[in-house]
């Protein structure tokens, strides 16, 4: 589910070149690198850095050099390096601005037509000049070319059906043109997982039939050992995936080893686009260095003082050990705000296959007396030490669009209530041991199903067991596999599921109300509703509550909403229909996130979000000015708090 | 003995391929595919899933065709040497077995030898002084070896490790180590991270060998030729060694067919939970992600390395024992 952001501020972004700071910057050569430049292997920093470079202003100036070390817990986590090293055409800064990176700017106009003005100068991680070449190569060589790009352009590209006009102004200007307005643009390109509109032409083109001849190209797909062409070019054309260390890249770490390997290096790139103010070229460190482990011993080998910077893998449970260790180790456990709605909601099947249960999850007086008999404050107390905040999973306390009473509505502790709710319902026989019956005779047996990954949602389970239990329902987890448990979601076969809450609670009205409406299978509590809106029609079943509805039409009205006021409206409305209908029933959130940080290392916030969207994890406090006390000096990192 | 050793040699091939097609419907059984399980993982992370990738993946690795086509693209694959490609770690699979394979044999060949090598001398010591304290005090400890479960005992030991000898968890060297060439800084690494897995996998294979050796050698040492021998004036441990220990040696003969399989798969459990680069977490994430090329062709050389060991056992043990020579094959 792609989160997108705000489109207002995207209107007409320009980086202030060096210039414009009012002074000349004067760019330093990067003492990593001086023996390469000096050998001739390298050009030197000025040539190597382009000529309006992105200027980054650190929290405190910072010194070249040093090994970072991660743990990771499988091959496929060198996709981290993205993500972290967070360099895009256009980025989000802790505020949800959208500002220009490896562009220099780009004009916006009227949502439709987007020009990118690129940095002259620039290069590729391997030297080659960075252009507009590379543009038109993935739009009209890729994209374009049926055999790579079997089900055409990528979906965040269309609007209606047609994708976009492409045309190449100069060597450093490239634009897309729509006839309809585009609001899914930017927020892909700067995503944290980021559609990719170039390619390395001068690479990839080797690969690619129509620059190379039959020939040379069978060669290589021998090599490969992959069925054709087209095939090995997707293979390493992979720059999300960073599974190729020789594939040219704008990241500010290239990869540097090839898979399989248990521990990945990633060096500098020595042509990355960012500056400090001093003219140091960034990133900082020199080094980063993953090394795989498996998950589950992560948060033992961080205690052990293994790793530098560590937040993946890490859960709140392993706090209390983390901070014990922080006496032998040289870190310190900082504790970070993560975003989604809720930690763990409970998602009733609302498309479940059998009647019975069928009826009862449609029945809100149902989902309220759930909710109601759900002590919330004993498992805040019980499993996150009262640090989190008890409620529905809807938007949080720092979200403009945020209503105490969304939070509070139906999450109050209250058995008699939701007994009276059950007894209105019907369900007024109960068996033996107390245990309500449905009017089948049936006893009311809820069995909520998980994917399994964590202990902490079979400690949640528990304690509501036991309070479900004095108002007569019995509950049943049941922890299976993550594509097993989504199969039976989707099927209908699942009555209730367990799952995280919204992605991102800190949404703004300018963003599009995605998880709140049915928009895709993958949502739990509607996955047939969601599915029949995502392929159109084709599959699924058509919505047919009124209250979901009415959701469904004003998700169009924000779209069509003229301005921010208007769609904070609309968001109002469905906030409140949510927090009514208790489609999902939340019960905690902000449970705090452990990021085990080294005393070496300088410039990582004392506290901030450690969440996909927003905040690309570490992507939004720029890890590429992250840096490490060189050795021999006892300095240790100050806690700065950042805003 | 030449018709003996044929028929086993014809015997191998239609075992090999009725064991190639259960394995391969037993990992085709769960509902889905490799490409599923992918969606839903990224699905649960929230990230795009590229539609273009899946495609590719799809066409690769031939999911969009009937089951049993897809069992003879795999099986053609392996008979010509061929082990497909790994969806899951994106290289062929003789590249992701063969860069583990040097290591799971290092630990499991280390496991076999110190497990024999603690295991024979007590075996021995028990028969010989049967019902004594230290017999009776030895089996206590075989035996609590095997009870306790292997992931308990490794996390127990890991901890120590770390707190006290400053080792680092899990893995098997230290991090600056890895991925670079043999030195002597290295072996001692790797040595040091050694003792834990071999002294817990080791751990619960020596009170099955002990009560085995215990009784066959209790056994032979009421027979006539071992009293004669002692009553003749043979030194009591000579007489032993010559006589007894060699008729008792028989199952273990036997179990080297059973060696091979297991010095290459490696304890699966205690691996993950150590965190070892060997061939048994490799095994255990292919059989949950469906990836038919890493885990079926990795098992069908399991399957072909258990037949030949077995096959290779039972000619150790003709040549050892001569009354399976001869005797053996002619009764029906």
């Amino acid at each position: 589910m792609r989160k997108l952001l705000p489109l207002l501020a995207a209107i007409c972004l320009a980086a202030p070149p060096a210039a414009v700071l009012g002074e000349e910057l004067e760019l330093k050569e990067t003492p990593g690198l001086e023996e390469a430049v000096k050998d001739g292997t390298l050009p030197p920093v000025t040539e190597r850095v382009p000529t309006a470079p992105l200027v980054v202003r650190p929290t405190e100036p910072g010194t070249p050099g040093g090994t970072l070390r991660l743990l990771m817990a499988s091959a496929k986590d060198t996709r981290m390096m993205v993500v972290y090293g967070y360099t895009r055409l256009v980025t989000y800064t802790p505020d949800y601005k959208v500002v220009p990176d490896i562009a220099q700017s780009v004009d916006v106009e009227n949502d439709r037509i987007f020009t990118f003005h690129l940095r002259p100068g620039h290069k590729w991680s391997d030297g080659h000049p960075f252009t507009a070449e590379d543009f038109r190569y993935w739009f009209e060589d890729v994209a374009s070319n049926k055999k790579l790009y079997t089900a055409g352009l990528p979906e965040q590209m269309m609007v209606d059906g047609k994708g976009p006009a492409f045309e190449v102004i100069d060597s450093e200007t490239v634009r897309y043109t729509w006839a309809k307005p585009n609001p899914m643009f930017l927020p892909a390109l700067a995503g944290p997982d980021p559609l990719y509109i170039y390619a390395p032409m001068h690479y990839m083109r080797q690969f690619n039939a129509k620059y190379t001849d039959e020939k040379t190209l069978d060669e290589l797909v021998k090599q490969n050992h992959v069925r054709n062409w087209a095939a090995m070019h997707t293979k390493l054309f992979h720059p999300y995936h960073t599974d190729n260390p020789d594939l040219p890249v704008l990241d500010p770490w290239v990869l540097k080893t090839k898979p399989p390997a248990e521990q990945f290096v990633f060096e500098r790139n020595p042509y990355f686009h960012r500056v400090d103010p001093a003219g140091r070229q960034l990133p900082y460190i020199d080094k980063v260095a993953l090394v795989i482990a498996d998950s589950k011993i992560i948060p033992a080998k961080t205690g052990a003082g293994e790793t530098d910077l560590q937040a993946r893998y890490l859960r709140f449970d392993n706090y209390t050990f983390l901070k014990d260790a922080e006496d032998h180790n040289d870190y310190t456990v900082r504790l970070w705000r993560t975003a989604p709605g809720a930690q763990l909601a409970l998602y009733p099947n609302l498309n479940v296959t059998d009647a019975a249960w069928r009826r009862l999850n449609r029945d809100v007086r149902f989902r309220r007396a759930l909710s109601l008999a759900i002590d919330r404050h004993e498992i805040n107390q019980a499993i996150y030490y009262g640090l989190a905040v008890e409620g529905q999973n809807t938007v949080l306390t720092e979200s403009p669009l945020y209503d105490p009473a969304y939070r509070t509505a139906w999450a109050s502790y209250d058995p008699k209530q939701a007994s009276r709710l059950l007894d209105e319902i019907g369900l007024t026989k109960r068996d033996a041991s107390g245990i309500r019956l449905l009017p089948d005779g049936q006893p009311l047996e809820i069995v909520i199903e998980n994917a399994g990954e964590s202990t902490e949602q079979s400690d949640v389970l528990e304690l509501i067991r036991d309070t479900w239990a004095e108002v007569g329902i019995h509950l049943f987890s049941k922890p299976s596999q993550l594509d097993i448990w989504r199969r039976r979601v989707y099927s209908g076969a699942t009555m209730m599921s367990v799952d995280k809450g919204v992605e991102d609670g800190l949404v703004s009205a300018d963003m599009p109300p995605d998880d709140f409406v049915p928009t895709t299978q993958a949502q739990v509590q509607w996955p047939m509703w969601g599915q029949y809106l995502e392929t159109k029609g084709k599959s699924g079943e058509a919505v047919d509550i009124p209250d979901v509805q009415e959701l469904q039409k004003l998700y169009k009205a924000w779209f069509a909403a003229k301005d921010s006021d208007e769609r904070a409206e609309v968001w109002r409305k469905i906030l409140k229909i949510h927090a009514d209908d208790v489609f999902s029933i939340g019960l905690i959130a902000g449970v705090p996130q452990p990021v085990v940080v080294s005393n070496k290392l300088h410039n990582v916030p004392q506290e901030g979000i450690f969440n996909w969207v927003p905040g690309a994890f570490f992507g939004y406090y720029h890890m590429d000015t992250f840096w490490l006390t060189p050795d021999g000096s006892n300095q240790a990192s100050t806690a700065s708090p950042k805003g | 003995m030449f018709h003996y050793i044929m028929r086993r040699v014809l015997i191998m091939i239609p075992t090999l391929i009725v064991i190639s097609a259960v394995i391969f419907t037993i990992i085709k059984l769960p509902p889905g595919d490799y490409l599923s399980s992918y969606i839903e993982t990224l699905r649960q992370s929230h990230e795009a899933v590229d539609e273009q990738k899946i495609a590719f993946l799809r066409a690769q690795f031939h999911l969009d065709e009937p089951a049993w086509k897809q069992y003879l693209y795999w099986v053609s694959g392996f008979i010509r040497g061929d082990l497909g490609y790994s969806a899951l770690y994106d290289l062929p699979v003789s590249q992701v077995v063969g860069d583990k394979l040097l290591l799971t044999f290092i630990v499991s060949f280390s496991t076999i030898v110190f497990t024999w090598i603690v295991a024979f001398p007590i075996g021995v010591y028990s028969a010989t002084h049967q019902y004594s304290l230290s017999d009776y005090g030895l089996t206590l400890l075989g035996f609590l070896g095997l009870a306790t479960p292997n992931f308990l005992l490794a996390l127990v030991l890991l901890y120590f490790a770390n707190v006290h000898f400053g080792i680092s968890i899990g893995g098997l060297m230290d991090p600056q180590y890895l991925d670079k060439p043999w030195t002597i800084a290295k072996g001692v690494s790797v040595l040091k991270h050694l003792w834990i897995p071999v002294l817990v996998i080791g751990a619960a294979g020596t009170a099955g060998m002990i009560r085995r050796l215990r009784a066959n050698l209790l056994d032979e040492l009421q027979k006539q030729y071992f009293v004669t021998a002692r009553a003749k004036g043979l030194s009591p441990f000579r007489a032993l060694i010559k006589y007894p220990l060699r008729m008792s040696l028989n199952p273990f003969i036997a179990d080297i067919g059973a060696l091979l399989p297991h010095v290459i798969s490696g304890a699966a459990v205690v691996s993950v939970v150590l965190s070892l680069p060997t061939t048994g977490p490799m095994l255990l994430d292919a059989l949950r992600s469906q990836d038919m090329y890493l885990a079926g062709s990795f098992l069908m050389f399991m399957a072909a390395l258990t037949v030949v060991g077995v096959f290779l056992s039972d000619l150790a043990l003709a040549w050892l024992d001569p009354r399976i020579r001869l005797e053996g094959g002619v009764t029906r």
